[in-house]
């Protein structure tokens, strides 16, 4: 009874995904679970370092996916949140990846509350001149470089970004060609402090 | 170790001692200590027809609680759950059910028959625990007894006896008769200036005896308590072979085994006979109709006069309004949910560490424990997967339930594992104990609680340090624990001192209706 009365409520927000039609009197799933931990509206959850994926672009989501899906991202035993993610992705089909861009579209982009402390903006500006190269003066992005927009991006997701690209947890991978060019540039923030000061730069600016 | 204990240490241990009991009998005669009282009973004030909506976020059994409770006593409830089923942590697995692990999402092929089940969250009910217990009582749910500690079990360490698996009994029996042969050498130093009376001392040292089983020169030469080697019916019992003291040193476990029976697992454990989602099952008789299945909150707001929720179910958002809330989505997830919640219940929120318990499970295709002398019961491995539990229910049928791996520590180990290294991790480990284990077992399932959906995380870890709570982390335990607004209430064993037990998620629930009924007769 309560089967069936969940299967009839499932079946109207299934779409793509694992639903094995044999097993009909199965709980059906679908790969639409990025807000369990994204948050509502994939505004980003600080209570478990899953960054926003409102307003992201569907290329560098699309690109990321694909790199957690082809073990190129989330392997390094330190890249503790990307090891969270990357079982996530890894059976993900490629409809499903395209299922998942169209939803996190329709989700409406709100900048993130600033959070950090002990950042310098003064300093982090003169830091985001080369990271302006890429990224655009407003940290606005732009697809023709494959460089994605940083600012409304949780700033504790963008520092822990930028200190595993430092360490080399993430971008090391020989296939992550994006990764590879970020850990160069990263090198210009020499250590945390560049971290801390550059994010808070990033965090005074908007879309 | 030659260091005898003298007769100050004596005295320190005999003052000591009083003084505890003489602050139990303090404590008692104020009221501090728990006497044999009644589960509380709910006495809420009827609801007023003017503000008896009430929200309930989360199917788990504080909020079936909340829903139950009120229920009675006129409010209208509605639950949102953002899963398919009730009972959050409450998960009996049986045939065809679905293990919503993100990443790992898997059906449970066990055989469809009542006692092919698995708990593979809550499974223990301590008998002290009489809230859940009233509970039970009230809704019919039929109990039996979890059988916890079994001697007959096994004890595995690779540094035990080049890791054969030996009997509990025997480990447990040789360990208490070497601490009480040390015992008693420590008492006979001391015996020509000791600060016992004669009494006092004869009682001690028969105490230390029969602990150890020694004999009349106070010397530990095996026992029958671990069984017999051989005969012991027909025929004179022959004891078993001792085991060294130092081998049995070579091992850790010791610090579990000899505890096994203390603490929450003192008292008789008791399951709901069935699979413990019976639990869930008797408050869903009531108040499952109120229940919305996949419906995922995005916001909550606290207003003056309610509370706000908006949530997504079939696609569309969807608007509750209620005059209040009762919220026990995990404290890790209701971060990610927009809310306006004062800026102190926030950081509490975002404190409070998720757990990251993990269990596993086999269908045996022969109950090959009990041609072994074992009838429930918990297998103890030096190994990742922990432990083997053999099923309470089902005794002398075909087949049956085991537990493969229970991590209730830092369940990191197999949860970063795909599904099918932890199961050959979960085979490999327990064929230490049972040999022919790989081909006894079949149809497993695994359960990282990190990474199921809408849970994310198993009980809530308040405390960053062991070795107790600190006074911030007591600040914002009480922030988490009061209303917003009298209007909203966080609840849930998250909301407790001592998570990971049904009986504290329903302890929450009860303080917060009741918190609420006072402020409304005030």
């Amino acid at each position: 009874m309560l089967k069936t009365f969940l299967l009839a409520c499932s079946l109207c927000v299934m779409c793509v995904g694992g639903v094995n039609a044999a097993e009909t009197e199965r709980e059906p799933f679908d790969d639409r679970y990025c807000t369990t931990c994204h948050g509502a509206d994939g505004r980003g959850n600080e209570g478990v370092h899953a960054p926003r994926l409102a307003g992201m672009e569907p290329w560098y989501l699309r690109r990321q996916l694909e790199n957690f899906r082809a073990d190129m991202r989330g392997v390094h035993p330190q890249d503790i949140e990307g090891i969270a993610m990357r079982p996530m992705a890894t059976k993900l089909s490629d409809e499903s990846i395209d299922d998942i861009i169209e939803w996190v579209g329709s989700w409406e982009y709100v900048p993130a509350e600033a959070t950090i402390e002990g950042g310098d903006p003064a300093r982090g500006r003169g830091l985001y001149g080369g990271c302006a190269v890429c990224h655009g003066d407003s940290a606005q992005g732009n697809e023709s470089l494959g460089a994605p927009a940083l600012a409304g991006q949780n700033d504790w997701y963008l520092v822990t970004q930028l200190k595993n690209f430092l360490a080399g947890y993430r971008g090391a991978h020989p296939g992550d060609t994006y990764g590879a060019q970020m850990r160069t540039m990263v090198t210009t923030l020499r250590n945390e402090a560049g971290v801390l000061n550059v994010v808070s730069y990033i965090n005074t600016l908007s879309r | 170790m030659s260091k005898q204990v003298t007769r100050r240490e004596f005295l320190n241990l005999l003052s000591a001692a009083g003084g505890t009991a003489a602050a139990l009998k303090a404590g008692s005669a104020l009221g501090l200590l728990p006497h044999t009282a009644q589960a509380a009973s709910m006495d809420l004030l009827a609801a007023n027809a003017a503000s008896r909506k009430v929200a309930i976020l989360g199917a788990g059994i504080s909020g079936l609680t909340v829903a139950y409770e009120l229920s009675k006593v006129g409010y209208e409830c509605t639950i949102l759950e953002s899963s398919y089923r009730p009972g959050g942590r409450i998960f009996t697995v049986r045939h065809g059910d679905l293990i919503d692990e993100i990443g790992n999402r898997h059906y449970c092929e066990f055989d469809d028959e009542p006692h092919m089940y698995f708990n593979a969250g809550a499974a223990r009910i301590p008998s002290t625990h009489r809230n859940l217990l009233a509970y039970c009582k009230e809704l019919n749910i039929d109990l039996e007894i979890f059988i916890n500690e079994n001697k007959t079990s096994y004890v595995q360490d690779p540094a035990l006896l080049g890791g054969k698996p030996i009997r509990n009994i025997d480990y447990t029996t040789h360990s208490r008769g070497f601490l009480a042969e040390l015992l008693a050498k420590s008492l006979d130093a001391g015996e020509m200036d000791q600060p016992f009376t004669d009494q006092e001392a004869e009682t001690l040292m028969g105490m230390v005896r029969s602990f150890g089983s020694l004999d009349e020169d106070n010397l530990y030469k095996g026992s029958f308590r671990a069984g017999y080697a051989a005969g012991g019916f027909l025929e004179h019992g022959v004891q078993k072979d001792i085991i060294a003291f130092r081998d049995l040193l070579q091992t850790q476990m010791g610090r579990q085994l000899l505890s096994a029976n203390e603490g929450d697992t003192g008292p008789i454990l008791l399951q709901a006979a069935g699979g413990m989602d019976k639990i869930t099952e008797g408050f869903t008789k009531h108040v499952g109709h109120q229940i919305r299945y996949r419906s995922m909150v995005n916001s909550v707001e606290v207003k003056e006069d309610g509370v706000d929720i908006s949530y997504d179910q079939d696609g569309s958002r969807h608007l509750l309004q209620a005059d209040f809330c009762f919220n026990c989505i995990p404290s890790h997830l209701m971060t990610g949910i927009t809310n306006n919640f004062p800026i102190q219940y926030v950081d509490a929120l975002k404190y409070i560490r998720r757990g990251n318990a993990y269990k596993a499970a086999f269908q045996a295709k022969e109950r090959f424990w009990e041609k072994d002398d074992i009838y429930g019961g918990i297998s103890w491995m030096n190994n990742p997967s922990n432990q083997i539990w053999y099923p309470s229910s089902g005794i002398h049928k075909e087949k049956g339930i085991l537990l493969a791996a229970y991590d209730f520590g830092d369940g990191s180990f197999h949860t970063s594992m795909t599904h099918e290294e932890r199961i050959e991790a979960h085979l490999s480990d327990g064929e230490k104990i049972h040999p022919n284990y790989r081909n006894q077992v079949e149809k497993p399932i695994t359960v990282a609680w990190h990474r199921m959906n809408h849970m994310l995380g198993c009980s809530a870890r308040w405390q960053r340090d062991r070795s107790g709570w600190t006074h911030e982390e007591e600040e914002l335990y009480h922030a988490l624990q009061q209303p917003v607004n009298g209007r909203h209430y966080m609840i849930g064993d998250q909301v407790s001192m001592h998570s990971a037990w049904q009986e504290s998620a329903v302890m929450s629930a009860q303080w917060a209706m009741t918190d609420m009924d006072r402020r409304l007769r005030a």
